[in-house]
């Protein structure tokens, strides 16, 4: 087997809260991500899936030390992120590229979005002539699906959908070792989704970029994903293979996830609101004792509330996170 | 069908000035909204598919021009001057935005805002109208509705808040609630709940529904009549069972097959539709769909091709169908 590209360790991620006190205020931490580890090897695309608040924007920006990590290590090809400096991080950032969530606030509103794609080249290829630089960009425009002669435009006038490939082009075109999706294509229209997953996919085969993919969407996230971890408020719920999660998932969570992806049939969409999973996502400062997801858990018992369920292998390869993960069975 | 339209829109065009140019959002339209209906309308972002119920509430901004007619219960009410609106806006036509924490004033308790619409439209004083707040806070489910009523927009979650603007968009029991993609930012879980909420409101209050989405699984989910819009246009409609189970416009096949599903084979591409939407700056000739159809044929590209119903209600604007 390869040695990984990309190797997480126990990694915690902690935003500090000012809270209102009696006087004054005080400081609480809220742990955003919790003891998370990893391995993610060359062509390989790991899916990150979880609600909001589970922590899968915070484990992908302290991953690229965007957020410090506040214990663990994040080890990239042999150098521990964490503890690199500035001059070395730099350098390594144009093999670790990052797509975010929101793609408006994600681009420069006063820059036009050619400049915007050619930015990380002036950074990371300075060598390259202007000429060059604008061949680079507009292949790049046509390979998200733009057309070249939009790179004079700004982004407020582009869709939503079309900011987002112009983040994902801009992200791409160092042609970089990792590239971290978070939530690429939930803002995109349907018929986009597809072209950008197919083009991530494509570009995977062609460059060999392991790819971190974030998504909430489980049926988008099955089909890019060679490995899932599924996780909640921070923790690790489940992860296995592809194939081990959807076809037997053994984490009531993870159970919950893939009964309710949508489909567009009226006879069997799970959206027609007849069963949801019940209550809120707990607030991240107050988590629940025990097993994090025990709030929610239709088959939680008094022993979920007292003892944190540990990591347990269903397989060599299939870790669940749960008391009770022998009752979980597949459909 | 029995009931009788609510909404009725007719030929409806807007258009934006946008310096010296002109772009059309919505080119001609024309639907009904039933009463105690639900209605999905469904599109790619440009298609129009907000421009036309922001056009019927007059909501518009301020460089657009809207032509042609909406009757609301019979009451023609485009371009209607903002006093006659205001009698029928959050009272008897309601609508709940996508981005619920722009569609809530941010410098306002939730308590406030909601007490704002029950006092105004209906009378109450601030003591009933306190009441009618919390009332509808337990109605959406939010939890802990009582503390609630004193936190601003941003104290609450994601969906907390998407049922904070359901409840104000329902307080008054509106006749009629257009949801612009009331479940986009929010969680799968959070999504099921909250069109479990919508679906059991439309039951309990009787109010009609337009939800305005991209997620043809959500429409599905909902909706008993289907709208497919491209480029301001409507290209296919019919129940959600016909358009979602036997699709007659090549556009509409074409996003049914390019999502992902559990049952998709990981190692094949999807089977994307090639291009882009349109530019709402220009116009095609034929049919509007041509350049990216894989059925395309000469006459697509000079002949628009009109809305019709080739079995039973179930139309489609495609020349494949009238050869």
């Amino acid at each position: 087997m390869t040695a990984p590209l990309l190797s997480v360790e126990s990694l915690c991620v902690d935003y500090e809260q000012r809270q209102a006190a009696v006087f004054g205020s005080r400081v609480t931490a809220l742990r955003a991500v919790n003891d998370i580890s990893f391995e993610l090897c060359e062509g390989e695309t790991l899916g990150i899936v979880g609600e909001t608040g589970c922590g899968k924007t915070s484990l992908g920006k302290a991953i690229l030390q965007l957020v410090p990590p506040s214990a663990g290590r994040v080890v990239w090809r042999g150098v521990d992120l964490a503890r690199a400096d500035s001059k070395t991080l730099t350098n390594l950032r144009s093999e670790l590229q990052i797509v975010f969530q929101d793609p408006l606030s994600a681009l420069n509103p006063r820059m036009p979005v050619g400049e915007i794609v050619a930015e990380p080249l002036r950074v990371h290829a300075a060598d390259m002539s202007a000429r060059e630089r604008q061949l680079a960009v507009a292949d790049m425009f046509e390979r998200v699906g733009l057309r070249p002669e939009m790179t004079a435009r700004y982004p407020n006038e582009f869709s939503s959908g079309q900011c987002q490939r112009i983040s994902i082009a801009r992200a791409m075109i160092t042609r970089p070792k990792l590239l971290i999706c978070d939530e690429p294509v939930s803002a995109l229209d349907v018929s986009v989704q597809a072209q950008i997953c197919n083009l991530l996919r494509e570009l995977q085969r062609e460059t060999g970029v392991a790819i971190l993919f974030i998504s909430h969407d489980l049926s988008v996230l099955r089909y890019m994903s060679h490995r899932v971890m599924v996780l909640y408020l921070g923790r690790l719920m489940e992860t296995a293979p592809r194939d081990g999660l959807f076809e037997d998932p053994r984490h009531p969570y993870s159970r919950a996830l893939i009964d309710a992806i949508p489909e567009p049939n009226p006879d069997t969409s799970p959206l027609d609101g007849s069963n949801p999973l019940p209550g809120e996502i707990p607030s991240a400062l107050d988590p629940p004792s025990g097993c994090v997801f025990r709030t929610r858990c239709p088959i939680a018992t008094p022993e979920c509330a007292r003892k944190r369920p540990p990591g347990e292998n269903v397989s060599a390869s299939h870790i669940v996170a749960c008391h009770h993960w022998r009752k979980v069975r597949g459909q | 069908m029995a009931m009788s339209a609510l909404l009725e829109v007719r030929d409806l065009s807007v258009r934006f000035d946008v310096g010296d140019a002109e772009l059309t959002a919505v080119r001609g339209l024309s639907l009904d909204v039933a009463e105690g209906e639900c209605l999905g309308v469904v599109g790619e972002s440009g298609a129009g598919k907000s421009q036309t119920f922001l056009a019927a509430l007059g909501l518009l901004a301020e460089n657009a021009r809207a032509t042609g007619s909406v009757r609301f219960q019979g009451r023609e009410i485009l371009n209607a001057p903002r006093r006659e609106l205001d009698t029928l806006r959050g009272r008897r036509l309601a609508m709940v935005f996508q981005d619920p924490l722009s569609g809530l004033t941010s410098t306002l308790r939730i308590g406030r805002q909601l007490e704002e619409s029950a006092r105004r439209h209906l009378g109450m004083n601030a003591r009933q109208a306190r009441e009618k707040a919390l009332d509808m806070l337990k109605t959406v489910r939010l939890p802990h509705p009582k503390r609630c009523l004193d936190l601003y927009p941003f104290e609450l979650s994601g969906g907390m808040r998407q049922r904070v603007m359901i409840a104000l968009g329902m307080i008054c029991r509106p006749d009629l609630l257009i949801a612009d993609e009331p479940t986009t930012a929010l969680d799968v879980t959070i999504k099921a709940q909250i069109l479990g909420l919508l679906a059991e409101l439309r039951r309990d209050a009787n109010t009609s529904i337009v939800l305005i989405t991209h997620d043809l699984a959500v429409a599905a989910g909902l909706c008993d009549r289907i709208l497919i819009m491209y480029n301001g246009r409507l290209v296919e409609s019919g129940t959600t069972r016909e358009v979602f189970g036997a699709p007659r416009h090549p556009y509409t096949a074409g996003l049914l097959a390019s999502l992902p599903s559990l049952a998709t084979d990981p190692a094949t591409d999807l089977p994307a539709i090639p291009g882009q939407p349109p530019d709402a700056m220009a116009t095609a000739r034929g049919c509007a769909f041509a350049e990216r159809c894989k059925h395309v044929m000469d006459r697509c590209r000079s002949e628009r091709p009109v809305l019709a119903a080739h079995k039973g209600r179930h139309a489609a604007a495609c020349h494949l169908l009238s050869p």
